[in-house]
C-alpha cells in the first residue's frame, strides 16, 4: 500500500513539474512580407527529392529527364504518393522534419503549411506576372509567396447544348436571370427533372457558392486582408440567389452526398453543372461517341463581373531543403512556358503561365479556350491557416439555408461570429 | 436421433441462407465484375452488373504501371512477421492473464484494456515523432513493430483460455512440466479456433493498412500494396473508379488465401482434448 | 474466483508460496516480449497525446512540443460547449445502441445455423459472410448508394411491393442514420460470426446430446448450454463490436460524409476534422472524452456478461 502510494505521489510531481516547463513565448515575429533569398545563375548540381501526388507524380519523372539532360550533375528523384491522405502525410513529414526539397502541394494546403513555417518564401528571380493573377494569389500567405502555381483549374458552368436548344436557348446565360430562366426552362421544356445540379451545402459546397459571391464583387478579408469578411450585402446576394434555385425547385436539395453528376448529365436528368476540367473527360466517357458536341461550358454567369474559383496545385521548396538552389532551379524550370505547354500534353493539367495558353494545342479547343478566359478573373480564397475550419462552418450553415430555408442573413452573421472566435491562425 | 435430424438437412435453413448469402455477397461480386469494366460504365446510375464489354485493360494498366513486385513482397512481409507476432506474444500474455496468478496482473490487465479502448487516431502523431526519431522511417520494422504486439490479441487469447478447464494446468504440473512447457505443450494445441480467428484478423488488419506505411515510407521501394494502389485511382478531384475496384479485387485475394487456409481450424473442435 | 487459494486447490501454505513464486517468474517471462514492445510503441504515445490534451497545441507546436500554454481541462469544457459535438455524441450513441445489438444477434444467428444447424456447403457459407469485411469500402459504398436509392433503389422497390413508400434514405436526416447501422451491420457481423464459430467450438457436443436425450428441444438447448458456455465469447464480441462502433467513422465518412445536416456525424469524425484543422490539443482532448466513454461502456458489458463461477 505504501509503495503504491509513493508511486502515486511521485508520478504527480514529476507530471506538475513537466507541466510548469511548459509556455509559450511571449511573442514571435510579425509576419512582415519576406522576400526570398536569391538563387544563383549557372547550371543546377546536385540530388534533389521532391514529392508529387498521383498521376503528376507518374508522369513527373519523365519531364525531370529533361531538366537533367539540361543540367548535368543535377538529378532529380520523385516519389510519388497519393492523393488520398496526402495532407496527413505531409503535415507529419512537417512536424519530423522529414520533408522532401520540393514538392507540389495542393493550393487550399498553403495556408497551413507555410503557417507550419516549412515553407521556402520564393526568390525576387521568379516573375511573377507570367501567372494568372488569382493562380498567383494562391501562393500568397500573409503577404509572403511561398513557391509558384505549377498547374491551376477553374469552374464553369457546363450545359447540355441540345437540350438548351430545345428550350429555346441558343447560347449559354450571361447573367444570373439567365441561367435561373434557363434552368427552369430545360426542366418544363427538354424534360429535365432538376433545371441545375448545385451543392446543397456540405462539405465543399462553398467552391460552388464562392464563384457567384466573387462574380458579385464579393471580398472576403477586409482590414487589409487581415481577418474574414464574410457577413456582407455582396456574400448575401449570392446566397440568396443560391437558396432560391432550391426553394423554387430547380436544384435537388435532397441530393446525395456523392452525386451522380455524369449519368445525370448524359442522361438529362439534370442538364446543367458548374465544375472544373476534369469533368469534360468524365462525362464524354460515359455519355459515350459523339457526346462532346452536345455539351459546352460557359464562364459564370455576370452579375458585377464574371468571377471563379481557381484551384490546381502549386509547386513549392521546403524550408530546410539542403539542395534549396537546385530545387528552385528545377521549380523555375517547371514554370517555363515551353515546358508548361509540354506538361499539359502529358498530363492534361492546365497551365499557370499565362503565355502557355497561346500555343496552338492549347487555344484550338474551344472549350480550354474559355477556362482559359475564366483564369483571368477567377480568384482564390484567403490563404489563412484557419481558412479549412472556418469554411467548414460556411458549408454547414450553408446546409440549413439550402435544406431547410434558414435566413441567409442570419446564417451569415453566425459564420462571420465563428470565423471572428476562431482567428486567421496568423502569426 | 439428433444425428438423423441432423442429416435431413433442414431445407429452410439452407434457402434462408442461400438468400442471405445472395445478399451479402452481392458488393463483393460487383467489384470483381466491375474491375472488367470501362471507366465510363462504371460511373452508371443506376451501377450495371455484367461488363458491356469486358476488358482486361484496368489490369493491365495496374500492373503496368506498378511495380507491382516490390509491393507485395513489403505487403506480405510486414502482414506475416506481424500475424506471427501477434500469435505468439498476445496467446504468451493472454494464457498469463487468464490462467496464471503473479504481481501487477490486474494493473497490467487494465493497462492493456484501456490501450484498447483509446482510439488510434490521438496515438498517430506522437507514435510518428518516436518511430523518426529512432530511425525506423522508410524501413519495413518501422512497418512492423508498432503492430506486432495488439491489446486485442491479449484481450481474445485471454477470453478464450478463460473458458479451457483448469484441470489441465494441475494435470500438468503433476506431471512435473515447467509453467512454460505446459504452455506450450498443452494449452497453445488447444487455442486452435483462437489462434486461427486472430491470426485471420491480425493478418486482414495488418494487410489492408494504409495511413501508417503511406506516412512511414519516404521512398516507394517501402510502400506496401495499398499504397500503391491508390497511387493512381484517386486524383485530385476525379477518380479512376476502374483501377480503384481493379487494385481492390487484387488486393482481397490473399486475404481470401488466409481466410481458406485458416478456417479449417474453426471446425477442429476440442473433440481431441477429452474433458470430463 | 474461487474461496480457497490462488491455485484453486492446495491446503498448505508452502507449497502454494513456492508455486506461487514459480507461476509468476514464467507469467512475466511470458508477459515480457509484449511489454517492451507495448511500452514503448503504445504506451509512451499515450502518456505524450494525454499532455496534449491539457494543453492548446496546434500542429505548428509540434515540433517544440513543450512551448504551449497549459490550459488544463479548457478544452474538455469547450467539447461539450460545442453543439456539433454534442450531436456528434447523440449520433454515436444511437449508431451504437441499436447498432451493437443488431449486429452481434446476425452474427449469432449465422455462426449457430453454420455450426449446427447445416452440414453441407459450411465453408461456402463461412466465407461468404465474411466477405463484406474484406470488400472495398469503394464497392460496398457504390452498391449500398444503389440500394438506399429514393427513385429506383433497391430497397424501396421492395419496400413499394408491399406498399410502402420507402424514405430518401440518405439524403433524409431522420432516416440516414438507420440506413447507416444496417450498413455497417450487414459488413461487420462476419468478423463476429467467425469468432461465434470459434467460440461454439468449445461447447461439447456430448452436452447437447445429454440435454437432447433428456427431451430438450433446441431452443432449450441453445439457451441452457450454449449460450452460458459461450459467455466469455460474447462478452468479447460484444466489448471489441461496442468499441469499433463507437468509433465508427468509414462508414458515415464514405456514404454521407457526416451529413445530411450532421445527422450521421460520428464522434470519431468530428475528432478527425479537428485534427485536419489543426487543432491538436483540442482533437486530443476529444479522443480522451471519446476513450472515456468506451472505458465506462466496456465496464457496464464486463459488470453484466462477465464469468460467473
Amino acid at each position: 500500500m505504501r509503495r503504491s502510494s509513493a508511486i502515486v505521489v511521485a508520478t504527480i510531481a514529476t507530471t506538475a513539474l513537466a507541466l510548469s516547463a511548459c509556455g509559450r513565448d511571449g511573442g514571435s515575429a510579425s509576419g512582415a512580407t519576406t522576400e526570398g533569398k536569391d538563387v544563383s545563375s549557372g547550371k543546377a548540381t546536385g540530388t534533389i527529392t521532391v514529392w508529387a501526388m498521383g498521376a503528376e507524380g507518374e508522369k513527373l519523372p519523365a519531364l525531370a529527364k529533361e531538366f537533367e539532360a539540361a543540367n548535368p550533375g543535377a538529378k532529380v528523384n520523385v516519389t510519388a504518393i497519393p492523393w488520398d491522405a496526402a495532407h496527413d502525410k505531409f503535415t507529419t513529414a512537417i512536424t519530423a522534419n522529414k520533408t522532401p526539397d520540393a514538392a507540389m502541394v495542393g493550393t487550399t494546403w498553403m495556408g497551413e503549411f507555410a503557417g507550419l513555417g516549412a515553407l521556402d518564401p520564393t526568390p525576387p528571380s521568379i516573375d511573377k506576372s507570367q501567372f494568372f493573377e488569382g493562380a498567383w494569389k494562391t501562393t500568397e500567405v500573409d503577404g509572403t509567396s511561398y513557391g509558384i502555381p505549377w498547374y491551376v483549374e477553374t469552374r464553369l458552368l457546363y450545359f447540355r447544348t441540345d437540350l438548351a436548344k430545345k428550350a429555346g436557348f441558343a447560347e449559354a446565360p450571361k447573367d444570373w436571370e439567365g441561367l435561373k430562366a434557363m434552368a427552369k426552362a430545360m426542366q418544363t421544356k427538354s424534360g429535365a427533372k432538376w433545371g441545375i445540379g448545385l451543392q446543397a451545402g456540405g462539405t465543399g459546397s462553398w467552391q460552388t457558392l464562392m464563384p457567384f459571391a466573387w462574380s458579385n464583387g464579393a471580398d472576403l478579408t477586409k482590414d487589409g486582408g487581415k481577418a474574414y469578411n464574410f457577413d456582407t450585402p455582396e456574400v448575401q446576394e449570392a446566397v440568396k440567389y443560391y437558396q432560391s434555385f432550391f426553394t423554387e425547385g430547380v436544384s435537388d436539395k435532397a441530393a446525395p452526398a456523392t452525386p451522380t453528376t455524369e449519368p445525370d448529365f448524359a442522361s438529362g436528368r439534370v442538364p446543367m453543372f458548374i465544375s472544373g476540367p476534369w469533368m469534360m473527360s468524365a462525362v464524354e466517357k460515359v455519355g459515350g461517341a459523339g457526346f462532346k458536341d452536345k455539351y459546352s461550358v460557359a464562364p459564370m454567369p455576370t452579375k458585377k463581373t464574371s468571377s471563379s474559383f481557381v484551384g490546381g496545385s502549386d509547386f513549392v521548396v521546403f524550408k530546410n531543403s539542403k539542395q534549396r538552389d537546385t530545387a528552385w532551379k528545377f521549380v523555375q524550370f517547371l514554370s517555363d512556358p515551353k515546358t508548361q505547354v509540354k506538361w499539359y500534353q502529358q498530363s492534361t493539367d492546365l497551365p499557370s503561365v499565362q503565355s502557355a495558353w497561346e500555343d496552338p494545342a492549347i487555344s484550338s479547343d474551344p472549350k480550354l479556350a474559355t477556362f482559359g478566359e475564366q483564369l483571368k478573373t477567377a480568384q482564390a480564397p484567403p490563404s489563412f491557416p484557419t481558412w479549412e475550419q472556418v469554411i467548414s462552418q460556411f458549408d454547414t450553415e450553408l446546409e440549413k439555408v439550402t435544406k431547410q430555408g434558414a435566413d441567409p442573413a442570419a446564417a451569415l452573421k453566425t459564420v462571420q461570429q465563428q470565423a471572428e472566435s476562431i482567428g486567421t491562425g496568423g502569426q | 436421433m439428433i444425428g438423423t435430424r441432423k442429416s435431413s438437412g433442414h431445407w429452410w435453413l439452407y434457402a434462408i441462407l442461400t438468400v442471405c448469402l445472395v445478399a451479402v455477397i452481392s458488393p463483393f461480386v460487383w467489384m470483381v465484375l466491375g474491375s472488367f469494366k470501362s471507366e465510363g460504365e462504371l460511373r452508371q446510375s443506376p451501377p450495371t452488373w455484367w461488363p458491356e464489354a469486358a476488358s482486361l485493360d484496368n489490369y493491365t494498366q495496374l500492373f503496368s504501371r506498378l511495380d507491382f513486385g516490390t509491393y507485395f513482397a513489403n505487403s506480405i512481409v510486414v502482414a506475416i512477421v506481424v500475424t506471427a507476432g501477434n500469435l505468439l506474444f498476445c496467446s504468451m500474455l493472454g494464457y498469463a492473464l487468464a490462467m496464471l496468478e503473479f504481481p501487477g496482473k490486474r494493473a497490467l490487465f487494465v493497462i492493456v484494456m484501456a490501450t484498447l479502448m483509446i482510439p488510434g487516431v490521438v496515438t498517430f502523431v506522437p507514435l510518428f515523432v518516436l518511430v523518426a526519431n529512432v530511425g525506423l522511417i522508410d524501413s519495413l520494422p518501422g512497418l512492423i513493430l508498432p503492430f506486432l504486439v495488439s491489446p486485442f490479441g491479449v484481450f481474445l487469447m485471454r477470453q478464450f483460455i478463460m473458458g479451457l478447464p483448469r484441470d489441465l494446468l494441475d494435470a500438468g504440473r503433476v506431471d512435473g512440466a515447467g509453467e512454460l512447457r505446459i504452455f506450450a505443450r498443452i494449452i497453445l494445441p488447444l487455442c486452435g479456433p483462437a489462434l486461427a480467428t486472430l491470426g485471420i484478423l491480425t493478418f486482414l488488419g495488418s494487410w489492408n493498412n494504409f495511413l501508417w506505411p503511406l506516412v512511414v515510407a519516404q521512398t516507394e521501394d517501402t510502400y506496401t500494396l495499398p499504397v500503391a494502389l491508390a497511387l493512381y485511382s484517386k486524383g485530385q478531384n476525379s477518380t479512376n473508379y476502374g483501377l480503384l475496384l481493379a487494385g481492390a479485387t487484387v488486393v482481397v485475394l490473399p486475404v481470401l488465401a488466409v481466410f481458406l487456409a485458416f478456417q479449417r481450424r474453426f471446425i477442429e473442435g476440442i473433440a481431441t482434448t477429452g474433458i470430463k | 474466483m474461487s474461496v480457497t487459494s490462488p491455485q484453486g486447490h492446495a491446503p498448505s501454505r508452502r507449497p502454494a508460496s513456492r508455486s506461487g513464486l514459480r507461476e509468476g517468474r514464467a507469467a512475466w517471462a511470458l508477459a515480457l516480449p509484449f511489454c517492451l514492445l507495448f511500452l514503448t510503441f503504445t504506451v509512451w504515445p499515450v502518456i505524450q497525446s494525454l499532455f496534449m490534451s491539457f494543453t492548446d497545441t496546434r500542429s505548428r507546436d509540434l515540433k517544440t512540443p513543450f512551448a504551449v500554454n497549459v490550459v488544463g481541462l479548457d478544452n474538455f469544457a469547450k467539447a461539450f460547449q460545442d453543439p456539433l459535438f454534442l450531436r456528434s455524441a447523440a449520433n454515436t450513441a444511437y449508431f451504437v445502441l441499436v447498432g451493437v445489438p443488431l449486429t452481434l444477434v446476425l452474427a449469432l444467428a449465422a455462426a449457430v445455423a453454420l455450426d449446427r444447424g447445416i452440414t453441407r456447403l459450411r465453408a461456402v457459407f463461412r466465407l461468404g459472410f465474411y466477405l463484406p469485411v474484406i470488400t472495398s469500402i469503394v464497392a460496398v459504398a457504390v452498391v449500398w448508394r444503389f440500394l438506399l436509392q429514393d427513385e429506383y433503389g433497391l430497397i424501396n422497390t421492395v419496400l413499394g411491393w408491399v406498399g410502402i413508400d420507402g424514405p430518401n434514405w440518405l439524403g433524409d436526416p431522420d432516416w440516414s442514420m438507420p440506413a447507416l447501422i444496417l450498413m455497417a451491420a450487414w459488413r461487420n457481423f462476419g468478423t463476429a460470426m467467425i469468432i461465434f464459430l470459434a467460440g461454439l467450438q468449445a461447447v461439447p457436443w456430448s452436452l447437447h446430446e445429454a440435454a437432447a436425450i433428456d427431451g430438450a428441444g433446441a431452443w432449450k438447448r441453445f439457451r441452457y448450454i450454449t449460450l452460458p458456455l459461450l459467455r466469455p465469447t460474447i462478452l468479447f464480441v460484444s466489448v471489441t463490436t461496442g468499441i469499433g462502433y463507437l468509433q465508427f467513422f468509414e462508414e458515415p465518412y464514405v456514404m454521407t460524409n457526416g451529413g445530411p445536416l450532421n445527422s450521421t456525424l460520428s464522434m470519431s469524425m468530428y475528432t478527425y476534422r479537428q485534427f485536419g484543422f489543426g487543432n491538436y490539443g483540442y482533437a486530443a482532448s476529444v479522443s480522451y472524452i471519446i476513450f472515456v466513454v468506451i472505458a465506462v461502456v466496456t465496464a457496464i458489458q464486463f459488470r453484466l456478461l462477465r464469468e460467473k463461477d
